[in-house]
């Protein structure tokens, strides 16, 4: 589909979020809680903070649950019965919508349907994925953590959302990309304005701060560099970067029941574990975390962008923001584009 | 619309305690082998214990059943080793690549083994056996730390039978027993000494990660190997085995997908990550 251009007063789009509501969709909002900001289900339009530059977790969870059941056992003498997690997953996302998420946490399902899409379909990503619309605002005011021009995004850019909301003199402007977002606002057309492409507001000239280029064609030539150990020394290994990651994937199968019934599930993993990589024989081949740290900077960098075409980050500095000890992602890659 | 998690059963035909902890096990689905190649791997589990990786180590000719070869050491493979003949054992795979024997028709071939590593060099070498016909001479290097922890005992008499088809056992120094009549020494010294050329010879080679290294440094520094005449597979941790969970790769490879087989020169572009 061609993309379609609207405006929509902030009255106008508040009737519009409460008439998703009122239809009966799910709709998941950045959300003040416990003194701090996350994606949440919103009750009406006004529990949304739509002025929060970042809620501090992504919504990487409704497409890639922190734990999901991918069958379900029981066990009657020899007989093994099994039913299929699928289920849970199919229609999961049918009436959930993500309002008010940045660009940067729209991108990132689209850039790891990528790897659940090789080759063999992992049909439980696919089923969320498919489903769930998202309805991003734009960034007016990025903080020194994000870093999403760098990374082939911007913080007006439409990859990934449904629909992405420019806020412009008091109005919204929203520029509706694919079939998902035409169907969120066809029942309430009458609060939105169909314009042409010229009406809308024009991008503004965000910088770039490094060549992430750059940083890709260090990683491919300095894999044993003493800058990964001495960087890293600090890092406690805590994990806390590829939980927080809107883009981080990987995870961990596991066994939990009896011997009568029970479930195997899959969870959030993290690279920065030493067990993640440790062999049953006791070999490790990432011993150090300079070692695991320069996994993960590798896998976002170099190994997606070779295998996918597209880098395994969306520039949004979450994993610095929460890091503990303030390892700055942004600050390495460019770091590492500079000494290239 | 499938889900690529879901296990198969197989029923357990026969079990063979091959040492105190490692066991191998004959499956049958529907009462015959399934369909695999050599080198490749699959997902094995007690349901409600966790998977296991573990490689085939039976011929793919063999048509009444298809073995693997583990050893018990976690939860997984402790509720694997728990299973009795009869009892069903759920499985994912085949999945990766394999050893490509159509390379290897015409060539002299050197089968290096260590420990629980000789699994896979198992099911490639008795595929060799099984049309023994289409392969040069055939040599046999098989290493374990003790005489107690050397796997195969039943199968080296079979190995031997075949014509020109030498095969060398060999313990670690102190592992002998006083009635041990096999060789003494760690694999890449054995190794050595057995009278082997580099020239139209293909190397198969599978065991922990430091016997690897060494029997490369001698096939290649010694022994005048090509680095693509030398053939191993990656035991590496695995959980999805389909590319997705993310912990196998080594660089840019994924060792689930791209391996478990690799050559001596394809290891040789890679990073050292395993």
């Amino acid at each position: 589909m061609e993309e379609r251009y609207f405006e929509i007063t902030r009255e106008n789009l508040k009737k519009f979020v409460d008439s998703l509501i009122s239809g009966g969709s799910e709709v998941i909002a950045p959300r003040d809680r416990d003194g701090d900001t996350f994606y949440g289900k919103i009750a009406n339009f006004d529990e949304a903070n739509l002025d929060m530059l970042l809620p501090k977790m992504s919504y990487k969870e409704f497409l890639l649950p922190k734990t999901e059941i991918l069958f379900e056992y029981s066990l009657f003498g020899t007989e093994t019965e099994i039913k299929d997690g699928l289920e849970y997953a199919r229609g999961a996302n049918k009436k959930r919508v993500i309002f008010g998420g940045r660009p940067c946490d729209g991108a990132a399902g689209r850039i790891m349907e990528k790897v659940f899409n090789w080759d063999y379909k992992d049909e439980f990503f696919n089923e969320r994925f498919k489903d769930l619309a998202i309805i991003s605002i734009a960034c007016e005011k990025p903080d020194n953590y994000c870093f999403c021009m760098d990374i082939e995004l911007s913080p007006e850019s439409s990859y990934g959302s449904d629909i992405l909301l420019k806020k412009d003199g008091g109005k919204y402007f929203a520029t509706v990309t694919d079939e998902k977002g035409m169907a969120l606002i066809t029942p309430c057309m009458n609060l939105f304005k169909e314009i042409s492409r010229d009406k809308m507001p024009a991008p503004k000239d965000w910088k770039k701060s490094f060549d992430i280029e750059k940083t890709k064609e260090f990683l491919d030539k300095n894999f044993e560099h003493k800058y990964f150990q001495e960087r890293f020394l600090s890092c406690i290994g805590c994990g806390i970067c590829t939980y927080a990651c809107p883009t981080c994937h990987c995870f961990d199968i596991q066994d939990e029941g009896g011997c009568k019934e029970g479930r195997r599930i899959r969870n959030w993993d993290s690279c920065q574990f030493s067990i993640f990589t440790l062999h049953a024989s006791g070999h490790n081949p990432r011993v150090t975390q300079g070692d695991r740290y320069r996994q993960r900077l590798m896998h976002k960098f170099k190994i997606y962008s070779e295998k996918f075409n597209k880098y395994l980050c969306v520039g949004c500095g979450r994993c610095s923001r929460n890091c503990p000890e303030d390892i700055d992602i942004r600050e390495i890659a460019k770091d590492l584009a500079d000494m290239e | 619309m499938e889900n690529i998690y879901l296990p198969k059963l197989a029923e357990i035909k026969e079990i063979i305690q091959e040492t105190e902890d490692t066991k191998t096990m004959r499956l049958t689905i529907n009462n015959k082998s399934i369909d695999f190649l050599p080198g490749q791997f699959g997902e094995f589990s007690l349901i409600g214990e966790g998977e296991s990786t573990f490689g085939f180590s039976s011929s793919p000719l063999r048509k009444e059943y298809f073995e693997i070869s583990f050893r018990t050491f976690g939860r997984a493979t402790s509720g694997i080793n728990g299973l009795n003949e009869g009892d069903k054992i759920a499985f994912r795979g085949p999945y990766g690549n394999f050893f490509d024997t159509s390379r290897m028709r015409g060539k002299d071939l050197v089968f290096i083994g260590g420990g629980i590593g000789m699994a896979p060099v198992k099911s490639v070498l008795e595929y060799c056996l099984d049309e023994r016909e289409k392969y040069g001479k055939i040599t046999v290097l098989y290493g374990a730390r003790t005489v107690s922890s050397l796997m195969y005992k039943n199968n080296f008499n079979e190995w031997k039978t075949h014509k020109d088809t030498e095969v060398a056992i060999t313990v670690d120094p102190g592992g002998e027993t006083p009635d041990w009549t096999g060789k003494i020494g760690l694999v890449p010294n054995v190794l050595e000494q057995l009278p082997l050329k580099g020239e139209n010879t293909i190397a198969i080679v599978c065991g922990p990660p430091i016997m690897i290294k060494f029997v490369l440094k001698s096939l290649e520094e010694k022994m005048g190997f090509k680095k693509e005449d030398i053939i191993t597979t990656l035991e590496n941790r695995m959980k999805c085995g389909l590319g997705k969970c993310g912990r196998c790769n080594i660089g840019s490879v994924y060792v689930c997908k791209e391996g478990p087989v690799f050559t001596a020169k394809e290891l040789e572009r890679l990073p050292n990550d395993f």
